[in-house]
């Protein structure tokens, strides 16, 4: 017995007590019909090689630890980043207590979101009665402003109309003729959380710009000097919009952060539940119509949503997660270029310090190899980044990435000579990287949790960046974006980096001479 | 200050009258139904349950895919589970349910990584049997040493009406007789989890045990000591710190369902003397399958906290002989000090601590002797997914007057626990957040909060210290800033 | 001239593709312009307008290039007989995969695209009955405003066209969607001219035309042409012609339909005599007891 009530031990420390060593030993020889161990180790070596690489490639069919999640994911997203909007799910129940459990173990923070339940019979014969309940009780036990639609698989595959069923639910009294619903259809078989980000972004404008599905007059367009940012879908999303919002402030530009999830995703424990927090008002996601451009922050989360934007007569431009110098600088000029506003010298000044940052740490970074993984705006914007840095972001890997992104990846790649050699790879998985890992190797890789197992598998130091990081904390609250977002990126790596170094050379007597004080 | 029992209740009838007014008339004629305030003597708790959740409320369940892949086949470590559909669901519940297992990740063991058919368009409309074919062809060749595959089917799946049972026959029959389970889980069906556990539970009578080979000679010499753990799925390592107890009593562990599970322990497990149940709940279906068709026993079994895990070695042990009984007395005096130290440390700083449970499966009635023995009271519980047998065995463990919950919405846990003011709560993810910005204490009861194990005397100790310093962390002594203080 | 988006449906066999590419062949002459959307996984909507025996669907193609978003326009529209553009959605083979959501793939695909900029008239052609919500996409709200339905005096197709009528009324309180009236393809049936317009009358619309059988179709179908292409100058021809004209005419007029119930249906059939009175006595019995 080891358990001890002074020190308690985890189940990290309890397990690797003899009489546990012995509990799985037994088991494995006399239950588990387990296969030989040295079987087992040919078989990992093998999963090394380039002719499992090979074999791994030509897979046609299985998807194995893919980077991406399903279109509602991006819709609730969305939701959520409204004053006072309830997300509302139309289908199965299952799907909405994985967002929010999937939401909840990044940001550490309530994730509210209501199911229409649809079960069995409403396969059948459709889901309008369940639209009908649905919203009559969200309405009357979370009161929202706003409850904004989407769907679940089993609703696209059956064929529901959202636009009729809520009209229908309307008729019924479910909610008030003028309360708004906007809603967009969000088939998790088609692209992934981005694209469902894109349609329910897009379902949210088309609502309060073109006429709330044809119960108001369409509005008129009155153009003026104001600017729309759309930030996507983005795990710091926490930081970024503070962080836009506090360059543009600088600036003196007027804007509105067109989906705004920053407080909603960072409430404070003080006695009160925020089931809505902050958000872009309903007034102004109207109002914003009358913007004279919208910029989005990223490019593959909203091609949809800025193509209506153009019909509509506004600007539009789209950037790809700007992280570093070189993706600020041009931000901050089309800004100013958009508005006509200067970019002041607190910016410069804060440009300049991360220029001396890098200055000073450059030796570190210099030509090391990266591996990255991720959505396609922030792969591109993270490959910029290191690009800046001197380091070689040798396999960029898109699950949710599509040819057109790989080939943007390659124009940038082909505009460094850091980028020759370097590889994008579209709607791969994690387990092509692990083969890349093994057959062409590099010093370090950046991408969410799920990274962790590359990281045990191929050795490579893990630096969390990206969605999901359910195991690390708070880091969604640091922006990436902007010259001091760019800091805070340059000094994950950097901490890695060093760690690394020190956990390599910490031997005494034997490595300890590397083990240096001062680096 | 503390109420008198009938008062208590009294008060808890009016918090439900209370609560339902917020509900539209039909909605809050049914979720009547579900709340209710136990009182002594009767059968049941006084609640339906295992009904349809209503639309639009904030229901805290999940779906039969939840209950299948993520409950009872997922852990099974040596068979590779596909998430057949779209790749969300897959996603969700990617490793996120903390199945401890010793294997080699990605070479003879998958517990943690997601295999997803990734449906496309395409394979809505044209149907995803061909696709499926393929994927099982392609796990052969770049997972080798898998020993079997399920199919855990997302609603699209029944909607376009792919027949899976036929790839899965096919392909069995391809490759020489191996075990390929097509599980009908589409979430849609049911009403919760739970019709998940049991049509996960029926595939494996139908798939595995119905397909055993009765010539085949058995892998080990069997024993009059043979058991096999049921319903634990080794959450933080909860098997393990169980099955220690068993073996030190004298029983052999021949299998455990499913958590650290290979498919050879299912396939053993007919061979059992006697099938302990811990989760009745999600594997009561397969169990007294076993009891039916190979005469094998059950005994239901609760391993939190000293006090229920005595008394059930006491109750597993009488199935056998004197050497087991005796061993279940050795076992209980060996780790008795352990038990009193962990009590003295921790029973002074929880006395009197007031707790509100919203677990699934067992843990609504199971963790409550646990509470007790820290000399804390659950005075409100309640089942994501339970069914009216649930909430009958739940007679033998809550008090007179306490709240129960069935199916809680986010709007009637909130006004619930506000009235009640508990020291903790203890629910899931999707609710911690929710109570803790509220100032509540909370433990996460479904994945330890990323601690455990909870279960045997190895557990206790940790889930002792756990629960202290959730409800004595001094952060909920700041929650108001001291200018914002009323006087 | 805003857009006219029109739908035929009605029970499978009924001459539903036959009356819809002749009439909008006759359209065509009055020098409409045409787009052909086939909602039909037989992808056999356009024949007649293209001469050609199967189209390549948007389906078939989305599925070989791997995503519908890697198709273009001119992939899967093919124009025929006085520029008629037709595209077919097509679908999966029979007793697999999911129909339905392969219409609502191609009808927003065929949005997204802008196939419907520079043309009068979309016509949708739509398998049989409403079967599920995938059918029922060309009737949502800014999809068809009218709806033809094509049958005739036989029993099952007056069924499918109360059926079809169900399926409207569904979408026609929240939506544009309206009944433009029945259009009954001769079958030489019993009292079937007065039998369809009594069902109209119960449906709350009307017969907008009855086609008579004329062998000349058969003739022209043998050549995969319309009617209107292959002997313009017939009698049936002219025939099409009134139809189109008809059709043209009617926009705006469209109806909510009053579909009637199962046993309403049958009292119609036995009062026209297509249905004999059933004796209630004999129902359930088999040949044998009724014989003892």
């Amino acid at each position: 017995m080891s358990q001890n009530a002074e020190h308690v031990l985890d189940h990290f420390d309890l397990f690797r007590q003899p009489e546990y060593v012995e509990l799985f030993e037994n088991k494995k020889k006399n239950f588990e019909n387990a296969e030989p161990a040295d079987k087992v180790e040919q078989a990992r070596e093998w999963t090394k090689t380039w002719e499992y690489r090979e074999k791994n490639f030509a897979r046609e069919a299985l998807t194995v630890n893919p980077a991406k999640a399903c279109q509602p994911l991006g819709a609730v997203f969305v939701a959520v980043g409204f004053e006072s909007t309830l997300p509302f799910v139309h289908g199965s129940q299952g799907c909405v207590a994985y967002y929010r459990s999937h939401f909840s173990r990044h940001f550490k923070e309530p994730s509210s979101c209501v199911s229409s339940s649809m079960t069995e019979d409403a396969a059948v014969f459709g889901g309008l009665n369940n639209m009908i309940d649905g919203l009559a009780n969200a309405y009357a036990m979370y009161k929202p402003k706003m409850i904004a639609v989407s769907t679940t698989c089993m609703a696209e595959v059956i064929g529901d109309d959202l636009n009729a069923f809520i009209k229908n639910a309307k008729e019924k009294g479910s909610v008030p003729e003028d309360f708004d619903v906007p809603f967009a259809h969000t088939p998790a078989f088609v692209g992934s959380h981005i694209t469902g980000y894109d349609n329910a972004l897009l379902g949210v404008l088309k609502h309060f710009w073109d006429g709330k599905a044809g119960t108001v007059p369409v509005p008129e367009r009155v153009p003026n000097e104001k600017i729309n940012f759309v930030g996507g879908f983005d795990g710091y999303t926490v930081g970024n919009q503070r962080e836009v919002s506090r360059m543009l402030d600088l600036m003196g530009v007027e804007y509105t952060l067109l989906c705004d999830a920053s407080d909603v995703w960072d409430t404070p424990t003080d006695g009160e539940f925020r089931m809505y927090d902050g958000g872009t008002t309903l007034a102004d996601a109207a109002a914003a119509l009358n913007a004279k451009a919208t910029v989005s922050m990223q490019e593959y989360c909203t091609p949809k949503t800025l193509e209506f934007c153009a019909s509509k007569g506004q600007e539009t431009l789209a950037f790809n997660h700007p992280v570093g110098i070189a993706a600020t600088d041009q931000f901050l000029m089309a800004i100013s270029k958009l508005t006509g506003k200067p970019i002041p010298d607190a910016l410069a000044k804060e440009r300049g310090r991360l220029v001396d940052a890098i200055a000073d740490s450059n030796a570190h970074i210099h030509g090391k190899k990266f591996a990255i993984y991720g959505d396609p705006d922030l792969c591109y914007g993270l490959a910029a980044f290191l690009l800046e840095l001197g380091a070689e972001p040798t396999h960029v890997l898109a699950t949710n990435g599509n040819k057109e992104w790989a080939q943007k990846m390659q124009a940038l790649f082909d505009g460094s000579p850091f980028g020759k050699g370097c590889h994008a790879y579209a709607g791969k998985d994690l387990w092509h990287m692990r083969s890349l890992l093994f057959t062409e190797p590099v010093d370090f890789l950046i991408g969410n949790t799920y990274g962790k197992y590359l990281e045990r598998d191929t050795g490579t130091p893990l630096i969390r960046i990206g969605f999901p990081v359910f195991d690390r904390h708070h880091h969604h609250r640091y922006p990436v974006w902007g010259y001091q977002g760019a800091m805070n990126v340059l000094v994950w790596i950097l901490d890695k980096i060093f760690d690394e170094i020190d956990k390599n050379t910490i031997v005494p007597a034997k490595t300890d001479y590397s083990y240096d004080i001062i680096r | 200050m503390s109420l008198t029992v009938e008062a208590n209740t009294q008060r808890n009838k009016q918090l439900v009258e209370e609560v339902l007014k917020v509900y539209p008339d039909k909605t809050a004629k049914k979720r009547a139904k579900h709340l209710g305030v136990y009182e002594d003597g009767k059968s049941d708790c006084g609640v339906k349950s295992n009904i349809k959740s209503i639309p639009g409320v904030m229901t805290i369940r999940g779906c039969a895919y939840a209950g299948s892949k993520g409950v009872v086949w997922g852990p099974i470590k040596d068979m590779i589970h596909i998430s057949h559909g779209p790749v969300g669901c897959g996603q969700y519940s990617w490793a996120a349910r903390r199945n401890y297992y010793i294997g080699t990740t990605g070479i003879d063991t998958f517990v943690t990584m997601q295999f997803t058919s990734d449906f496309q368009e395409k394979d809505i409309v044209f149907g995803g049997d061909k696709k499926l074919a393929k994927i099982i062809d392609e796990i052969q060749v770049l997972f080798p040493l898998n020993h079997g595959i399920t199919i855990q089917s997302e609603c699209p799946i029944g909607l376009i009406g792919d027949d899976i049972e036929a790839v899965s026959k096919a392909k069995s029959k391809e490759y020489t007789g191996k075990t390929i389970v097509p599980v009908r889980c589409e979430g849609f069906r049911g009403v919760s989890q739970s019709l998940g556990h049991h049509i996960a539970n029926d595939t494996i009578r139908d798939w595995v045990f119905d397909k055993l080979d009765k010539d085949a000679p058995p892998r080990f010499e069997p024993s009059p000591y043979d058991v096999a753990i049921i319903g634990d799925y080794n959450i933080g390592g909860d098997a393990w710190s169980s099955r220690i107890l068993l073996e030190e009593m004298g029983l052999r562990v021949i299998a455990q369902w499913s958590g650290d599970g290979s498919i050879a322990e299912l396939e053993a497990t007919p061979k059992a003397k006697l099938n302990v149940l811990h989760c009745y709940r999600s594997m009561n279906y397969i169990s007294r399958h076993m009891e039916e068709k190979y005469g094998i026993p059950w005994v239901e079994y609760n391993f939190f906290g000293p006090s229920k895990i005595a008394a059930s070695l006491r109750e597993i042990a009488s199935h056998f002989d004197d050497n087991i009984k005796e061993g279940a007395e050795r076992v209980i005096a060996k780790y008795q000090p352990l038990m009193q130290a962990v009590i003295d440390k921790y029973r002074p700083r929880l006395e009197g601590k007031k707790v509100m449970l919203f677990v699934g499966g067992l843990r609504p009635r199971h963790v409550i002797g646990a509470y007790e023995d820290l000399g804390m009271e659950v005075i409100g519980t309640g089942y994501e997914f339970g069914h009216n047998d649930d909430y009958q065995r739940t007679t033998h463990y809550v008090k007179d007057g306490t709240l129960i919950y069935d199916d809680v919405t986010g709007y009637e846990f909130e006004q619930f626990v506000e009235a009640l003011q508990p020291d903790l709560v203890a629910s899931g993810i999707k609710e911690k957040y929710v109570f803790q910005k509220m100032g509540f204490p909370f433990r996460q009861m479904h994945s330890w909060d990323y601690s455990g194990p909870y279960h045997g005397y190895d557990g206790f100790a940790i889930f002792a210290r756990d629960m202290d310093m959730a409800i004595n962390n001094p952060v909920w002594s700041l929650t108001k800033a001291p200018w914002q203080q009323q006087a | 001239m805003s857009l006219r988006q029109i739908a035929f449906y009605g029970k499978g066999g009924i001459g539903k593709s036959t009356t819809s590419q002749n009439t909008l062949a006759a359209l065509a002459e009055m020098g409409q312009r045409i787009l052909i959307v086939g909602c039909d996984p037989k992808a056999d909507s356009t024949r007649l307008i293209l001469h050609a025996k199967a189209q390549d669907t948007i389906l078939s193609l989305a599925a070989a290039a791997g995503t519908v978003e890697d198709l273009e326009l001119e992939d899967v529209m093919k124009v025929g007989y006085r520029d008629i553009r037709c595209v077919e959605s097509g679908g999966p083979e029979p007793g697999v995969g999911c129909a339905g959501r392969g219409v609502i793939t191609s009808i927003n695909f065929l949005e997204e695209e802008g196939a419907y900029e520079g043309i009068d008239y979309v016509s949708y052609d739509v398998l049989g009955d409403v079967v599920c919500g995938g059918f029922a996409m060309p009737i949502r709200e800014n999809k068809a405003q009218e709806i033809y339905i094509v049958m005739s005096g036989e029993m099952m197709a007056m069924y499918a066209a109360n059926n079809i009528s169900k399926g409207i009324l569904k979408y026609a309180n929240s939506g544009g969607v309206r009944l433009g009236g029945l259009v009954c393809n001769e079958r030489q049936t019993d009292k079937e001219l007065e039998l369809a317009e009594a069902l109209a009358a119960k449906l709350g619309t009307t017969l907008i035309h009855f086609v008579p059988r004329d062998n000349v179709v058969q003739h022209a179908e043998l050549r995969r042409m319309t009617v209107m292409e292959y002997a313009p100058e017939s009698k049936q021809a002219e025939e099409y012609r009134t139809l189109a004209r008809k059709i043209h005419a009617n926009a705006g007029n469209g109806i909510i339909p009053t579909p009637i119930t199962m046993d309403e249906l049958e009292d119609l059939l036995m009062e026209h005599g297509v249905m004999k009175t059933i004796d209630e006595s004999l129902v359930g019995k088999t040949a044998e007891e009724l014989a003892a």
